[in-house]
């Protein structure tokens, strides 16, 4: 750990949703990924299957969370991410991030990541990536506990 | 004359001195194996994924250990206890039938696909269906938006049906069918509505369903009412065919989703087998015998890291089934004894290289069909990031055809019966799924395994413990902890068709405009009616589909009666 990240720990643990949205079933890579991190200390809620995206930006505010971890294998990433984003800036909370995770064409990435998604994790990354990356971009930016 | 002659004590008295195999079998691995391996590490864990460590050599005293009988524990293909197959001549007379599961976008696309399939040589259709029609919405709901075609076809009325199978007859292939698991009567439905439309008698085809809810809740996520109704529903589909058309396969009890969401396929098949003894228990309280239902359900084996599992697991489950059918519910007929087997054939499929899931989904196809399968579907090379495209649903029915007629592989039956290693495998496979089942029971059966959250438990268990051994490297996979390659996800991945999507959607506002809108009134006031006084679903609802009802209207009458599912946030 940097001394930034223990900083940062420090201050407050890092929270994440672990979020479902539309109605893609499949939910084991996003469990085993809320396990990892909560494994890794940080404060992980999951909402749960076929939420919409207003729910999830509900979930997110009322959980106070730094980031969302979207799962979605069922080809709808390029109308929910997006949705999801500027639901948030709407609601006022910008400053909470999202990282996408499942399958998602390399194509349609960029475009993802131009429309506020942080990161994008496809099946097969390890768990140990999502903590390393997670924990780095938290240090700087984390939410001040005052 | 120079004949061979063996030399030293290699002659026929060595085999009779009396030497017992088992402490021969140790002598070897002391003085002979245990040096050629040396002190360096294994090269990977010798431990099945269900958990049952593999040792070196299987010899006849492993046979001794686990006590076996011919006799008692194999008998013969097609008899009690049917460990060596379900059938007398398996693929030596009966071949195990050449599936496709395919389905995208609307009926009118979904129709060429299927064409194109059956010219390839596939005997039976299983389409997939997209997730709205598969969540009771219609593709006009707003929560379709975005998922109208995606990951399989829409389906909304009979008129979807008429053009989804125009010019392909019901009769013309062995089985039609889909999967419908939380939508069941509905899909029953419209394939006996289909049968009447075309002018071929339910007697003539066979339609197949998944039509298994209760594993959706812990493993497969389109489950729409809560847990008990939907198994009622999914009930009622059985016993309308064991009236009307008992020769259909109206349920397939899944292993698949639970095992490959982590539970492993021995507490895969135990869970399965609980849910089985759910829908059977509901319709033996209708009335039912064991002898009229049982034959209709279908198991849906599943184990894709474990070759000798795979074909251990096959035979277990067809002895327990047999005797669980036999014991526990005094089942007389060797039709309900007879476990039918549906699977689908997959590996470790990575993302990098794709190409290389082609030798992948082989082998566990082949293991599949050397444990007996009876209907057998091969995973797209490409699946695990799309529908599978054209060329890769013809390389999966070729490397079917491969498998079911080159090589010899099928040409004795159940050829790795007696082998010391299938054997042990098979009875420490069947312990496994035994204690899984005791542990269910302990739990109180098939819906607590839902309601506790026993089943996602061992879910999330287990698949946190694959990651781990793939992440340690345990469990060898090639490019993803070998010889490691980036990840690959393709541009056509789930790529939604928006014409199809576009012309479903105008296909539907005309189907609804047109329709005889006070035949449709008194059908949804019927569903209404009999789900309300609790007796058979599927009746009503064919009337309602034969009206051109939508999916949507009939599920919403469902949703009021019943009220929905609570999504599990536990992880």
């Amino acid at each position: 750990m940097t001394p930034a990240t223990a900083g940062a720990a420090q201050r407050r643990k890092i929270r994440v949703l672990i979020a479902k949205v539309g109605l893609d079933g499949h939910d084991v890579g996003a469990r085993v990924v809320a396990r990892g991190l909560l494994d890794a200390g940080m404060e992980v809620i999951y909402t749960g299957l076929r939420r919409t995206t207003e729910d999830v930006v509900r979930a997110a505010i009322e959980e106070d969370v730094d980031w969302i971890g979207v799962s979605i294998l069922s080809g709808a990433h390029q109308v929910l991410l997006p949705k999801l984003r500027r639901l948030l800036d709407e609601a006022e909370a910008g400053d909470i991030r999202i990282i996408a995770g499942g399958i998602i064409p390399q194509e349609d990435i960029p475009a993802l990541c131009e429309n506020g998604v942080s990161q994008v994790f496809l099946s097969g990354t390890s768990i140990a990536e999502i903590v390393d990356y997670l924990m780095r971009e938290s240090a700087p930016q984390s939410k001040d506990m005052t | 004359m120079n004949v061979f002659k063996p030399k030293g004590d290699f002659d026929a008295a060595s085999f009779d001195s009396g030497k017992d195999v088992a402490a021969e079998s140790a002598r070897w691995l002391k003085e002979a194996f245990a040096p050629a391996r040396g002190s360096a590490p294994d090269r990977k864990k010798f431990l099945t994924d269900t958990g049952v460590p593999i040792e070196p050599l299987y010899t006849p005293a492993h046979l001794d250990r686990i006590g076996f009988d011919y006799l008692r524990d194999l008998g013969f293909p097609g008899e009690y206890p049917f460990t060596r197959g379900d059938r007398p001549g398996m693929n030596r007379t009966d071949p195990f039938v050449v599936s496709a599961y395919a389905g995208y976008g609307d009926a009118e696309a979904s129709n060429a696909r299927f064409k194109r399939l059956l010219d390839v040589g596939a005997e039976q259709i299983l389409v997939a269906l997209d997730l709205p029609t598969q969540c009771g919405y219609d593709s006009d709901h707003e929560m379709a938006a975005a998922e109208v075609g995606n990951v399989g076809v829409a389906i909304d009325t009979l008129a979807d049906m008429e053009i989804m199978f125009d010019g392909i007859r019901a009769d013309s292939v062995k089985r039609i069918g889909t999967l419908g698991n939380s939508i069941g009567p509905i899909v029953l439905a419209q394939y006996a509505a289909l049968g009447e439309k075309q002018g071929v008698p339910w007697d003539r085809y066979t339609v197949n369903l998944q039509n298994d809810p209760l594993k959706e809740y812990i493993a497969r996520g389109t489950q729409i009412l809560p847990p008990a109704p939907a198994a009622k529903l999914a009930a009622d589909c059985v016993g309308w065919c064991a009236e009307h058309a008992p020769h259909w396969s109206p349920m397939t009890v899944c292993v698949n989703h639970i095992n490959a969401g982590g539970a492993g396929s021995s507490m895969g098949t135990a869970i399965a087998l609980a849910n089985v003894r759910h829908y059977l228990d509901l319709l033996l309280a209708r009335g039912h015998s064991i002898d009229q239902v049982a034959p209709l359900l279908h198991m849906f084996p599943d184990e894709r890291h474990d070759f000798f599992v795979s074909i251990a697991n096959l035979r277990a489950l067809r002895r327990i089934w047999a005797r669980l059918m036999k014991e526990s519910y005094g089942a007389k007929s060797p039709e309900a004894m007879a476990c039918k087997t549906t699977v689908y054939g997959h590996g470790q499929e990575a993302l990098a290289e794709p190409l290389n899931n082609i030798p992948r989904t082989a082998f566990g196809t082949l293991a599949y069909m050397l444990g007996g399968a009876s209907y057998i579907y091969l995973a797209g090379y490409d699946e695990a990031v799309s529908t599978p495209n054209e060329n890769s649903a013809r390389v999966a029915l070729r490397t079917l055809q491969i498998i079911a007629n080159e090589h010899g592989f099928a040409d004795a039956i159940d050829p790795l019966g007696g082998s010391y290693y299938v054997e042990t495998l098979t009875a420490q496979i069947e312990k496994q799924i035994l204690d899984g089942m005791a542990q269910i029971e302990r739990v109180g059966g098939a819906l607590p395994v839902i309601s506790t959250g026993f089943g996602r438990r061992v879910m999330t268990e287990g698949a946190v413990r694959r990651q781990r051994a793939i992440d340690s490297g345990d469990r060898p996979w090639v490019t993803v902890n070998m010889w490691k390659q980036k990840p690959n996800v393709p541009n056509t991945a789930f790529r939604g068709d928006a014409q199809a999507a576009e012309r479903q959607l105008a296909r539907l506002a005309q189907v609804k405009a047109n329709r005889d809108q006070a035949r449709v009134k008194a059908a949804l006031a019927e569903v209404e009616r009999a789900t309300a006084e609790d007796r058979n679903t599927v009746p009503s609802v064919l009337e309602a589909v034969r009206a051109y009802v939508t999916e949507g209207e009939i599920v919403d009458i469902w949703r009021r009666q019943f009220g929905t599912f609570v999504p599990s946030t536990d992880f």
